[in-house]
């Protein structure tokens, strides 16, 4: 039991070494600070997802089929594994809304129970009206009752909007691949009832089979066997977790679960490297007070609760209150910048792991101090009364080579023994600034990476000026061929393509079909050398082959429209920042049999644009590079608030190692240095002697964190979107600010440092002989 | 004028919101050269004293004038050049940087000095010539001081300053320790002041300060000084 005069005199303790604890209650929150908040928002997602998914019964697998007949779905309910089956139309639709914002439309069954809304306000109004995505009708102020237009099929629809509500397969929605954030004043959802597309197509019509499959079932042999069973008329088979919205909320669940691995273990590992230099130093002044404990006649036991209560103490305080601001401050901020739709966002905190790294730091504050008390317990009281043994100074490495120990001045041999013996303080604090320079490193590159990708993107792999999407029905590759343009004009085709990988899997990806001839694509391989499309076989990007491990002279098989899949080898391989996928020249696609559709004109004009084409029939939508490339960049806001976290993170990381360090260094030998200053030393000798260390380990600690940063750049850099081929290599420029910064942060605390010893007064180390 | 005087020297500690007169209106001279003795009761101001002597704090009124230089109102900066010219002390915990040896406490001082005297010569000359490469702690009580006695030496001061400098010592060591202090303020030639409650230590020194309540209570001085051996204590 704690006995109350005991625990006055832990509280009287830790007051009188305040800085020290709270350099290990500044570690303790920082560390469960990070880990909360980090854990916090995919735990968040996670959760909210989950019950969204679970609440609006979202299929498992969607089978994209030209026209799906009652046998397909009979068949396919049929196979092992499936519970259910229905069918339902998707298209994307153009609005009479002011900047022509696209809305993907949904048609359901009036029976459907797959696939449902999840309503906010009115309902769902059967076969009349229609359900609007909620964020799309706040931001253009649309409420129940209003109408709005689609064009679907080039016929307008006029819409009674009978609900609002959000979708599962919205929950981060952009309209391509090549942009990066959701946009939702750009494009969201509307649910209508296939009664609806009669009008409009003269019957109900419908292009996915939505399948509900049993939880326990082997979803790659019921996509198989479905292929199969459709066969020829199969466009794609798209599994829930590769969809477009669910597999960006788990790509963002991804990221965050390995961010809230990597981080806090540098915080631990600096938590614990901190506690331990410090309770063992406290636990050993208390010697003659153990000593005096022993000799009234506490027990062991009790002494020993009474210095682990020390670390126990300020470690569960700084844990709770790491726990109480991390996910309330940074996961609150940090969940919202997801930009994701959910129908709520309170916070889920994983109290799992919150339980785990409380325990973790418990053994690295309590632990510490347990063990070394258990230590000095052994002992008698009367051996514990007496004057403690004098520290014998130790020979270090460097005296066995006397050529160069000779040639040292004695402020030299004594700090590099002064090093020697506090080895443990010098890695500690190197750690810090290790992890303070490399933190700072990898928020920098991710920055550079993330707008370099814009640079990279639209400025040498795309270099048109704009971007026309065609209104396919409207012309077709000979009447764009034909097209006389004042500028180079280059045809493409972009869509997605069912492919089954050499280890058996299937998956839809996008593909990009263009001319052999490629004046505003230019690919390029990982090393800048150019790429031209291979005349027999297909190219693959780096991050698709990298995540299918795949190489080339592999191949891969594609579905072909109404026939069946066709083998293609992978001649090339092309680094794409953003945008992965398959790439094919128009020739190759029609060798297989296939018909070259162009979706899409990329223009570079030679003088001022021309209008009369921007404004014909044949443009659907039109888009600038510039356009483009600052959508791409839009995200870059999060990255910045980002960075400056991680900047704030790394400093306090420096700036209490290098404290700690500083200041034990100075009270440890504050009888030596009143010395020197009673031999004649100037303030900024000893200063000199004392902070040294410090400028060693922000030394060391820099050198080593261009590595880390290095390692923790490529962490980031390969889990922050897969969209996105980030190399997050570290450039010299970075390098040199997070140098310089880090210098920075050690240079004020350094003078922090500075400043206290010169208030305290020195001299009285001298008359306090025990 | 001596070569160290002190004219109505104070020195008062705010202590709460008492004011303790630590060294109260002192004024004496002593001549260079010689061995002197403040003596008195433990709080009698002694070390105040040799504080203020040695340039480790300033007096609250009063003149100090040594060597020809007044230090008293002597900048922070000034002071630290003082006591690094002028100024070996010597402590009754001896005070060696535990992490350097013999030789390297003793170069400590020697690299900061303008005129130092050799590091490996002083300590020959204090005996300890055969144990220039130990540690502090792999050496005696007395070995230790002799140590201290060899580093304040070595930055050839003017003056000596030694507080308790037995006081941690056996008496037969303390003998050998106030010896050498003896010898090297003859023979060296430096003026030599040495704070003790130890009253036989007194009859060692030309000049004693008897000291009690921050007041000098009585200024004796010895025509002839006792030879070390033949003190008693």
């Amino acid at each position: 039991m704690v006995k109350g005069t005991l625990f006055i005199k832990s509280l009287r303790d830790i007051k009188r070494s305040k800085s020290q604890f709270i350099s290990i209650f500044v570690m303790a929150t920082l560390a469960v600070f990070i880990m909360t908040a980090l854990d916090s928002i995919w735990y968040t997602v996670e959760k909210h997802s989950h019950t969204m998914y679970e609440s609006t019964n979202l299929s498992d697998l969607w089978i994209t089929v030209a026209n799906p007949s009652e046998q397909q779905m009979w068949g396919i309910g049929k196979i092992e594994g499936v519970e259910l089956v229905e069918k339902r139309f998707i298209a994307d639709a153009d609005t009479d809304l002011p900047g022509g914002p696209v809305l993907q439309v949904y048609a359901l069954d009036d029976r459907s129970t797959l696939d449902q809304p999840k309503l906010e306000k009115g309902a769902i109004g059967k076969s009349a009206g229609a359900v609007l995505d909620s964020k799309f009708a706040e931001i253009y102020n649309l409420k129940i009752g209003d109408y709005i237009s689609i064009k679907l099929n080039g016929k307008w629809l006029r819409l009674q909007i009978n609900g609002l509500a959000l979708i599962s397969e919205h929950v981060f929605a952009v309209k391509n691949s090549s942009i990066i954030t959701p946009n939702h004043s750009d494009y969201g959802f509307i649910i209508i009832s296939t009664n609806v597309l009669e009008s409009i197509y003269g019957q109900k019509i419908y292009n996915q089979i939505s399948v509900k499959t049993s939880p326990d079932s082997d979803l790659a042999s019921v996509v198989q066997k479905a292929g199969d069973f459709v066969g020829n008329n199969l466009i794609g088979i798209t599994l829930q977790k590769d969809s477009s919205s669910v597999s960006s909320v788990n790509s963002r669940i991804q990221q965050f679960k390995t961010l809230s691995l990597v981080f806090p273990v540098l915080f631990l590992l600096v938590t614990a490297l901190i506690t331990q230099s410090t309770m063992v130093r406290m636990v050993e002044n208390q010697r003659p007070q153990i000593g005096i404990l022993k000799a009234l006649g506490y027990s062991k036991r009790s002494i020993l609760w009474h210095y682990t209560s020390y670390g126990v103490i300020v470690g569960v305080l700084g844990s709770i209150f790491g726990l109480l601001t991390g996910p309330n401050i940074l996961g609150r901020i940090l969940v919202y910048q997801l930009k994701l739709i959910l129908a709520s966002y309170s916070l889920k905190i994983n109290y799992g792991n919150f339980i785990f790294v409380l325990i973790l730091i418990l053994i690295c504050t309590g632990g510490v101090s347990f063990f070394a008390c258990r230590q000095l317990l052994s002992d008698t009281p009367s051996v514990l009364l007496r004057d403690k043994p004098p520290k014998s100074g130790q020979r270090i490495i460097l005296e066995y080579i006397p050529s160069f120990w000779q040639k040292m001045k004695f402020s030299g041999k004594l700090i590099a023994r002064n090093i020697g013996e506090n080895k443990g303080r010098l890695v500690m604090s190197t750690i810090g600034v290790m992890g303070c320079t490399g933190l700072i490193i990898s928020a920098l590159t991710v920055r550079s990476t993330l707008s370099g990708i814009g640079d990279y993107t639209y400025g040498k792999t795309f270099t048109f000026d704009h971007k026309i999407i065609l209104n396919t029905t409207k012309t077709n590759s000979k009447y764009l061929k034909n097209l006389e343009l004042n500028g180079i004009a280059q045809q493409m085709e972009e869509s997605a393509i069912q492919v089954i990988f050499p280890d058996g899997s299937q998956k839809m990806e996008p593909v990009s079909i263009t001319t052999k001839e490629s004046p505003l694509i230019h690919l390029q391989s990982i090393d800048g050398t150019p790429v031209t499309l291979p005349d027999k076989g297909v190219l693959l990007t780096r991050k698709l082959c990298k995540e299918r491990d795949l190489n080339i002279g592999d191949t891969i098989s594609i579905k072909l429209t109404g026939k069946g899949y066709a083998a293609v080898p992978i001649r090339e391989i092309a680094y794409v920042a953003s945008g992965q996928g398959i790439y094919m020249t128009d020739t190759y696609w029609e060798s297989l049999g296939e018909k070259f559709k162009p979706t899409a004109l990329l223009v570079k004009w030679n003088d001022q644009p021309d209008r009369k084409l921007l404004d014909s029939d044949i443009v659907s939508d039109l888009a600038t590079r510039e356009s483009m490339q600052d959508s791409l960049s839009s995200s870059l806001g999060v990255v910045n608030f980002a960075v400056m976290f991680l900047i704030v993170v790394g400093a306090s990381l420096a700036f209490v190692v290098l404290y700690n360090t500083g200041i034990l260094n100075f009270v440890e030998r504050i009888r030596d240095l009143a010395t020197f200053r009673v031999l004649g030393f100037h303030h900024n000798e000893i200063r000199y002697l004392v902070l040294i260390e410090n400028y060693i380990s922000v030394f060391l600690g820099m050198l080593s964190g261009i590595p880390v940063g290095r390692f923790m750049s490529w962490i980031i850099a390969s889990t922050i979107d897969e969209r996105l081929d980030l190399l997050g290599n570290i450039n010299l420029r970075d390098v040199v600010i997070a140098v310089v910064m880090t210098l920075f942060f050690s240079r004020i605390v350094n003078n922090i440092i500075a400043h206290k010893m010169k208030e305290i007064d020195i001299f009285e180390a001298l008359k306090s002989v025990e | 004028m001596g070569f160290i005087t002190f004219e109505n020297v104070e020195r008062e500690y705010k202590i709460g919101c008492e004011i303790i007169k630590a060294v109260d209106n002192i004024s004496f001279g002593l001549s260079q050269g010689t061995l002197n003795v403040v003596l008195g009761q433990s709080g009698a101001g002694k070390t105040t004293l040799l504080n203020l002597l040695g340039g480790m704090d300033s007096p609250t009124a009063g003149k100090i004038v040594v060597n020809g230089k007044k230090i008293s109102g002597m900048s922070e900066y000034d002071l630290t050049e003082y006591r690094r010219t002028q100024i070996g002390f010597v402590f009754q915990f001896y005070n060696l940087v535990p992490n350097l040896t013999a030789l390297e406490n003793v170069q400590l001082a020697e690299e900061i000095c303008p005129e130092p005297l050799g590091a490996e010569e002083m300590l020959k000359r204090v005996g300890l010539e055969n144990r220039i490469n130990n540690f502090p702690s792999q050496l005696s009580g007395g070995e230790q001081q002799r140590v201290s006695i060899a580093r304040a030496l070595a930055k050839n001061p003017q003056i000596i300053l030694c507080d308790e400098p037995t006081g941690a010592l056996d008496s037969e060591t303390g003998h050998k320790v106030l010896r050498l202090i003896r010898d090297v303020s003859k023979d060296l030639r430096k003026t030599v002041i040495i704070v003790t409650h130890n009253a036989p230590i007194s009859e060692m020194a030309n000049t004693v300060l008897h000291m009690r309540d921050g007041k000098i209570d009585k200024l004796q001085f010895n025509e002839r000084p006792k030879d070390v051996e033949e003190i008693e204590w």
